[in-house]
This record gives structure tokens, sequence and C-alpha cells, in this order.
């Protein structure tokens, strides 16, 4: 981008009597003036040099000049450019505020109004190149790329996304806007979700209570598909996936459009199939591991000027094979190493697996209103998750086994209702109003065993945003109150009989937050929150109880001592700061540093063992304390040289039980990663076969843990495994196929050396091994319909 | 503008349909969990063979299942220098009516292995007495010798072997493995 200004020299800009430096900034932040919010994709246009900056997730577009003066074309769909003159002498922010477009609504129409991401807080965004990278695998292992995000593995199949050291309950995933129900059964469920369906991933680091609810205490994931197309036409895009290590197979495409005659009207379908066979650790293939997936989805959207409709439908069916756990491999483990089950390469799928279904039905509408009225957002959602979970042993009884029904086999149905408003902003301020809804029923197949209990949950929230941005600040303020029924229903037979146990709950929980923004040229970001949230306590953590998968698992409340009241809520003060140095030519990154105190802190710490017809059994059983959490990330890239970039990431958590003044046992271990990035500069509109292609060569290296308890030798089952570090590369590019046909080809390796270790989070690491050297074919090629080819 | 806000409002009443899937279901109840096949208990009873010594009888019994109420476990003291002979049951007291598990494995015996070990291995001499189609041992008859006096435990271990029993103590998946304390006097 220097490279074309110093080339296009503007005559005008020659013209003004000032030094002829050419890394002169010139930055902004582009906003609706209506509703103050920010406006990502903007165009910034330079009429003199034609150089084009679009605005970034937080609406800044930026160039680098030389000194004279311009004229700057900012443009948006849907909204009326502005031009302005600007005389550069140092560096300049100029900030736009564009005015919605009546007229040009008629024919292109902005779809998809999702609100932007807390602008106070860390944030990470995975999208174009970076998410591409990641295609083929589950969502929790492609989050792996953030920095501060780790995920508690399951075998090589299952991964749950883990921020800041939080997960499961404490880390809200927003599906296409809907909160995603049924992940809080366990910490042996991976996200069920499709990543192909999004066009981008995006994580708030740290708790997001105000908007997205009480759970929020870690962070947000947000999978947000593209917006509907806005133009006339039919476009798709397919996506192939190819691994080495388990013969992964993995299909997608998406086909959208609009009809030419009825601009209002636009849609998308989806699908997605995912096969792989065993996977290969150095040594050995991890018996029972293989996978198959089928998801589809579609969207329909009808929206006019001031109102607009849209119904999303998704579905994700999986079956995910899990390693056979060994028997009493908490005693071989103490006693050396537990021998890995025999296997030989295969796709088929046998026990143990789980197979998951989960459904989601969503229709969001908005409303325009008249005058001061703002707009109106409301999003209905029903979602059904079915997880069924086959244990490695067949039922004896040959009628029984016949059905071939999961012993475990969770159902829940949730069906929430979020109503949003947005005022128009007045001046500096502007702000939003929420209300929020969710019914849930969970139960199990009549006849399957126990495991979490049957429930209801319901709950109502409000909250309350509003920012100020007066010059170079932003300030944001955030309320919210919610109130919670949890009515639990579970089998008891303590008595030596039948019998049910109904317990029912109540908590209103209060959210507060307080952010701060501040510009620091057009490079520099400062953020920094404060928040307090609640979270009352999920029926998992009170009530679940029996053996799975080898693991037998309780909840607070079965086991209490007698007297002692049952779990209370959790209260999270948190607060954190970053700084991030964005858009520049050579150096950008982002530091986070963060510290969340939670009082009654509930978390799941091994057991002494628990003596089961089967023998004993490694358990695990929910505790409440005082925890801290502090920590730090860094991410840092640097352009060595033009084709040149070097980067660096680094996480880094310390988890601290108060009460007992001792480290939390199941800490992330520290983690820095490496790397080296060539992108090769192609001039711009050479006819090339092959543009932007890139190299990189990585590697990661991740400690021992060596903050466990003091009595971490009787409390785990084996030491933290030692630390580890993999090698990677990747290189890809684009290959022109035809004028209108390019082709994205990647290939990444991973673990290239083949290296055998273990991580501190995996729970199968006590006789399983990570998976080695991985090989990985990514293709990607747009299409579009009803155009000429040539 | 009319046009516009009657749509909307028929388009919010078709927004307001799933609230309405949910909000008519009734509460229910969880169920004995009939397809799960669970053994709460095993009897070990040891009749002597010579008239005179008393009938022994080892019993573990855990009918809440995993967790809660810890397994009962009771045994009867053993005569030293005693044949007795052997018969072990099997069965779930949380069916109605309770389920004879025994019968079951007695029905796929060419599928089910028992090992019984006792430790000191020189407590009790224990032989497996009867044979499935196959001529593989079972282990639901069984002989034991005691020797001389002592204390120690017999560890009894159920093997599911489907399609893999070859007599090896190894092979398949643990039904059952419980330990019971004994005394030889």
């Amino acid at each position: 981008m220097v490279m074309t200004g110093l080339l296009a020299l503007p005559v005008r800009a020659q013209d003004a009597p000032i030094s002829n430096i050419c890394t002169l900034a010139l930055a902004g932040r582009v906003a609706d003036h209506e509703s103050g919010v920010v406006l990502p994709g903007a165009t910034a246009r330079l009429v003199e040099t034609g150089e084009v900056s679009a605005a970034d997730p937080y609406g800044n577009y930026h160039f680098h000049v030389c000194a004279g003066i311009y004229h700057l074309e900012v443009s948006f769909v849907g909204f009326r450019s502005e031009t302005a003159e600007v005389r550069v002498t140092s560096s300049v922010v100029r900030n736009f505020q564009l005015h919605p477009d009546a007229v040009q609504l008629q024919g292109a129409v902005v779809r998809g109004h999702a609100p932007p991401p807390p602008a106070t807080q860390a944030t990470a965004t995975l999208t174009g190149a970076d998410l591409a990278a990641t295609r083929g695998q589950t969502l929790g292992e492609a989050l792996l790329k953030v920095s501060g995000v780790s995920a508690i593995q399951t075998g090589p199949n299952v991964f749950k996304p883990m921020i800041h050291g939080l997960h499961s309950n404490r880390v809200a995933l927003l599906n296409n806007g809907v909160r995603q129900e049924g992940q809080q059964w366990g910490q042996d469920h991976g996200p069920e979700i499709d990543p192909f369906v999004a066009s981008q991933l995006t994580v708030v680091k740290g708790a997001a209570g105000v908007r997205y609810g009480a759970d929020a205490i870690g962070g947000v994931v947000l999978v947000q598909p593209a917006a509907l197309p806005d133009s006339a036409g039919t476009t798709g895009e397919v996506h192939a996936v190819g691994a080495s290590n388990n013969g992964l197979g993995a299909l997608s495409a998406t086909v959208q459009g609009s009809p030419a005659g009825l601009s209002s009207l636009a849609w998308r379908a989806q699908g997605t199939v995912r096969r792989a066979g065993l996977s290969r650790t150095p040594d050995y293939w991890i018996s029972s591991s293989g996978l198959a997936e089928y998801n589809y989805s579609a969207a329909v959207g009808w929206q006019r000027e001031r109102w607009g409709v849209e119904a999303f439908v998704s579905q994700y069916n999986a079956q995910l094979g899990l390693y056979p756990v060994p028997e009493n491999w908490n005693v071989t483990a103490r006693q050396g190493t537990v021998a890995p089950l025999p296997a030989t390469f295969s796709y088929a799928l046998d026990r143990p697996y789980q197979q998951i279904q989960h459904t989601l039905f969503k229709l969001n509408s908005f409303y325009k209103l008249n005058g001061w009225g703002g707009r109106l957002n409301l999003t209905l959602a029903q979602q059904a998750d079915r997880r069924g979970e086959y244990d490695k042993y067949r039922p004896r009884n040959d009628n029984v086994a016949q059905r071939n029904l999961p012993e475990l086999d969770y159902r829940n149905q949730t069906s929430t209702a979020d109503l949003r408003w947005e005022p128009h902003s007045h001046g500096d301020f502007s702000g939003e109003l929420g209300l929020s809804g969710t019914y849930q029923d969970n139960t199990y197949r009549p006849g399957s065993r126990y495991f979490i209990p049957y429930f209801t949950n319901a709950g109502g929230g409000a909250y309350a945003l509003g920012h100020w941005r007066p010059g170079l600040w932003l300030l944001e303020a955030g309320l919210r109150l919610d109130r919670r029924y949890l009515e639990t229903r579970r089998p008891s037979r303590a008595s030596g009989s039948f019998a049910v146990v109904r317990e029912s709950f109540a908590f209103t929980t209060p959210s507060l937050s307080a952010g701060v923004a501040r510009d620091l040229g057009p490079h520099v970001t400062l953020r920094a929150d404060a928040s307090l949230l609640q979270r009352p306590p999920a029926a998992n953590e009170r009530a679940s109880q029996g053996v799975h998968n080898g693991i037998y698992e309780e909840g607070y409340d079965i086991t209490r001592p007698p007297g002692t009241p049952g779990l209370g809520p959790e209260t999270a003060r948190s607060a954190a700061f970053s700084m991030s140095w964005h858009d520049h030519p050579r150096l950008n990154g982002e530091l986070t540093v963060y510290q969340t105190h939670i009082q009654n802190y509930i978390f799941q710490t091994p057991i002494p063992p628990v003596l089961d017809i089967r023998g004993l059994f490694p358990s695990y059983r929910y505790q409440q304390t005082d925890a801290r959490f502090h920590g730090l990330d860094l991410l840092v890239a640097y352009r060595v040289a033009r084709p040149l970039t070097l980067g660096a990431k680094a996480a880094t958590v310390v988890e601290r039980d108060l009460r007992r003044d001792d480290y939390l046992i199941l800490a992330p271990a520290d983690r820095l990663e490496g790397w080296l990035r060539y992108e090769a500069e192609g001039a711009r509109n050479a006819p090339r076969r092959v543009r932007g292609f890139y190299a990189q060569l990585g590697a990661q290296g991740v400690r021992r843990q060596t903050r466990v308890p003091l009595d971490n030798n009787e409390r785990d089952y084996l030491a933290p495994p030692p630390g580890y570090w993999l090698l990677g590369a990747e290189i890809g590019g684009t290959l022109q196929l035809g004028p209108r046909t390019p082709l994205e080809i990647s290939l990444t390796g991973t673990n290239l050396l083949d290296n055998t270790y273990r991580d501190y989070l995996n729970r199968y690491r006590y006789f399983l091994d990570e998976v080695g050297r991985n090989v990985t074919l990514r293709l990607r090629v747009p299409l579009a319909f009803g155009t000429s080819k040539n | 503008m009319t046009i516009f806000q009657s749509r909307f409002r028929l388009a919010a009443l078709l927004l307001a349909l799933p609230l309405t899937f949910s909000a008519c279901k009734k509460d229910k109840d969880p169920e004995p969990e009939d397809d799960n096949e669970q053994i709460t208990t095993v009897t070990y009873v040891l009749t002597p063979t010579t008239a005179g010594a008393p009938t022994a009888t080892f019993t573990w019994r855990d009918i809440d299942g995993a967790g809660g109420n810890a397994p009962t476990i009771t045994s009867t003291n053993l005569r030293a220098n005693t044949t007795y002979t052997g018969a072990i049951t099997l069965s779930d007291e949380t069916k109605n009516p309770m389920a004879d598990v025994t019968k079951e494995v007695a029905e796929e015996s060419d599928e089910h292995l028992f090992i019984y070990q006792s430790t000191p291995p020189s407590l009790l001499t224990i032989t497996r007495t009867d044979l499935d189609k196959n001529n593989l041992q079972i282990g639901l008859a069984t002989r034991v010798v005691t020797n001389a006096a002592g204390n120690g435990t017999l560890k009894i271990t159920l093997r599911h072997q489907p399609g893999s029993k070859t007599g090896s103590e190894t092979a398949g998946d643990v039904d059952v493995e419980v330990t019971f304390p004994v005394t030889v006097q």
C-alpha cells in the first residue's frame, strides 16, 4: 500500500511546500450518523491516488500518504457517500458520520445487523486467511489460533473452548446470534456447531455479561455467518479439505443469491460433509477415533426499507468416536504407562461414540421506528439438542442390544426471545436496551441411564448499555438484571427404592460493567474495562451423577454434607486492560492483562476413586471455592522486511484457590508460539497464474504445568505431562484457473517432527498420546452462476 | 406505510409461534432406567462338601449405583482345609421384579468368563468346574479348597468376551470386579 502511494504521487500533493515524507498517517473512524454504530467494511478512497482502505471491525480506515491536500471519499452500502478535503501536514485523524441513504436502500440493502462486540474489551477475530487456515477443524480447535484461548480436549475429536482459563458454563457460545444450549452438560462435549457456517469467528476475551447474559464470565465466542447477499445474482463457494493423519475429508458448499426482479429477497443454502478415520499418534493408531459429520443450514431473508425478516435453520449431525477408556487406568497410570489398545486404520465407527444432533431454528426481524425511535430488533429461536452416548459395552440382553440405543440419551429443548432497542444517538450519546427470555426443558430418554437430571430452566433478563463518545474517548457503561428459576428432578435410590428428588432454585443476579477506549493516534488503541457478574449454578454442577466413559462424576448437591446449603451463585469481579497497535505497516499486535476474582467459584476436581461393581473409578466432583485468575495474552507481528513478517503469540494464566491458598487444578499451561511468514507482493493487475503466494514456518512451545495444588500427587492420577514443542509450516496462494475462477489452495503441516507428547488439558492424557504429524490440503473455489466464465 | 405496518404485525405474529411449542410442554418425571443393565448384587455361596462345616456366603451389594451410599460387602468365615462347592449369582435389584443376571450370563456362557483370584494365592485354591459349548471354562460353578488358616482377599472378575473368548483371562471388558475380605480359620 505504501508502495502504490509512492508510485502514484499526486500532482497536487507535490505542490504542497512540505517535506516529502510519505509515511504520514491519514486515518479515522466511520460511523452511522443516526445510531453512532461504527461501520466495519465502509470504504475510504483517496481520489488523488485511487488508494482504497476498508474499515476494520472498529470502523477505522487508514492510509499512509505524503504531505499534501487530498480528497477523501467515504462510502458504505445503504449510506450517502461523503467527500472531504483533508490537508495533511502531519498525521491526521478525520472521522466520518454517514447518513443512511433511503433511496439507495431500494437497490442495495445492508442485510444482517449483528451488534458489534463491545469496543472496550479485547476481542480477537478469525476471518479471511486466518479462518481459511482452520477449515476442516472443529470449532474448538479453530479457536486455538487466538492467543488466550485453549481447549479442554477429550481425545483427538472433542475440543471445548477455554478463554483465560474459564470454560463450559462460563463461556457463552453464540451461534448466529443465538446462545448455543446443550453445552452445559459436560466437559467432554465439543460445541455442536459447523464452523463452515461462519465467515467470521469472534472471541470476546473477558467478562461480557451485560449484553450476553450472566454466563459470559470467561468470554464469548461469536460464530457469525456473512450477511445475506445484497445484489442480484447467484454465487457460491466450495471448500474441500483433506488431511493425512486421520484420512479426513471435508467438503462444504454454499450457494446464495437474490432474484433479479425481487431485490428484497435473499437466500442461502449450505451443507457440509466431514469424515475421518482413526487418528494416529507417532507410535500407534488411536482406537475408535473416527468421525462422521453431516451438517446443513439455510437462510432466507426479506428486507425492505424499514423492516426486514430473516429465517435461519441449521442442523448439525455428528458421530464422534471416543477412545475406549482402559479399565483401571487410574491404578495403572500411577504405576507406569497404560498400554494403548491395538487398532488399525479404518473409517468404521464403533462403540464408544457420541451421536449428536443439534437443530436450530431462528427468526430475526428488525423495524425502524419513526423519528428518534431508532431501531427495534427481535430474535426468536428454538433449538433442540440430542446427544446420545454409546458405552463401549454392548448390552447383554439381545433385545436391548438389537435396538442399539445409546446408554446416555440427553434431550434439550430451548426457546429464546431477545428484543433489542437501539434509539437514535443524540450527539455523542448512544445506547441500547434489551430484554431476553429463555425457557429450557431438559430430559433424557425414558429407560436410559441418568447422568444429568431432568430440569426446567426459565429465565428473564433486562439490560441497558450506554455509550458516550467525547472526542477520542469512548466510554461505555452497562447494567443487567437476570432472574432465573431452575427446577431439577432426579432419580435416587438412596433410600433403597426408586424415588424422584425434586429441587427448585431461584436467583436474581445483577451484572454491571464499565469500560473505556481511547485511540492514541491511528495505530494505537487502549481499552480498559471492569465488571461485576453473578452466575447461578447450572443443573449439571448441582445434580449430575454417574459413571460415564470410565469416569465417575457428581454434582455438588448430590452428596453434600447434611445440613449444609447447596451451591450458591458465583460472583465474578474482573478487570482487564488491553493495548492494541493496528493498521501499522510494520508493527501490529495486542497485549491484554486481566484479573478475575470469583467468589464461590464452581469447579470440577478429582476425588478419591468411587467403588462401583466394575471396580474403582476415577472420580470428579464439583466444588466451590474462592478463586483468582490473572494472566496475560500477547500477540505481536513485526514486518522485518517487505515480504517477511515475524510473529509471536504468548499466553499465561495463574489460577489460585484463595480458600486453600493454593493453585487450582487443571489450569492451562503457559504457551509461546513464534513464526516467520513470507508474503509475495504481486504487482497489481498483473495477469499472473499464481497470486498471493505465502509461506510460513512456525513453532509452538508449551511448558509443563508446574502450578498445581500442593497435594496434586494424591489428587490427580498423574503428574502434569512434560512440556513439548511442535513445528508447523504452511504454504498457499491463489491459482487463477480461469479469468473468474480463482482457486485458493494451501498446504499446512502440523507436528512436522512427529513428536510424541501429551497435553495437560486433555482428559485422556493419562493413557493416550496426542496426534502425530498431519498434513492438510485446503481448497476453496468461489462460484458465480449465470455469468459467462469465458 | 400502513401496508408495511400490517405486514410487520403479521411477521411478529409468525415470529411468536416457536414460543408456543415449549409453552404447552408438561412436566415429566424421570422413570426407572429399564434399559440400563446394572448388576447391583453379587452373591457367592460356598457349600462344604463334607458335613460339619457351615455354609459361607459372600455378598457385594450396591443398590443405589455408583456413588451415593457405599456398597455393603459382607463375608462369612471359612474353615481351614475344607473343600467347598461354589455358586455365584448376579442380580439387578433396581428392576421390579429383580432381574436375574446369572441366567443371562449362563445363556451367553460362551462369551463370559469368571476369574477368581485369592490374595495371598495360597489362601484358597479355586477351580472352575463348568464348561461352555466350546469346552471352555465359565466359572458359574466352582470348587474351592481352603488351606491353612489366614486372612486375605478374594477378587472375582467377570469378563465379557463376545467373539474373543479363548480361555484368556485378559480379553474383553470387565462386567464385574468385586473384592471380598476372606478369613480362613
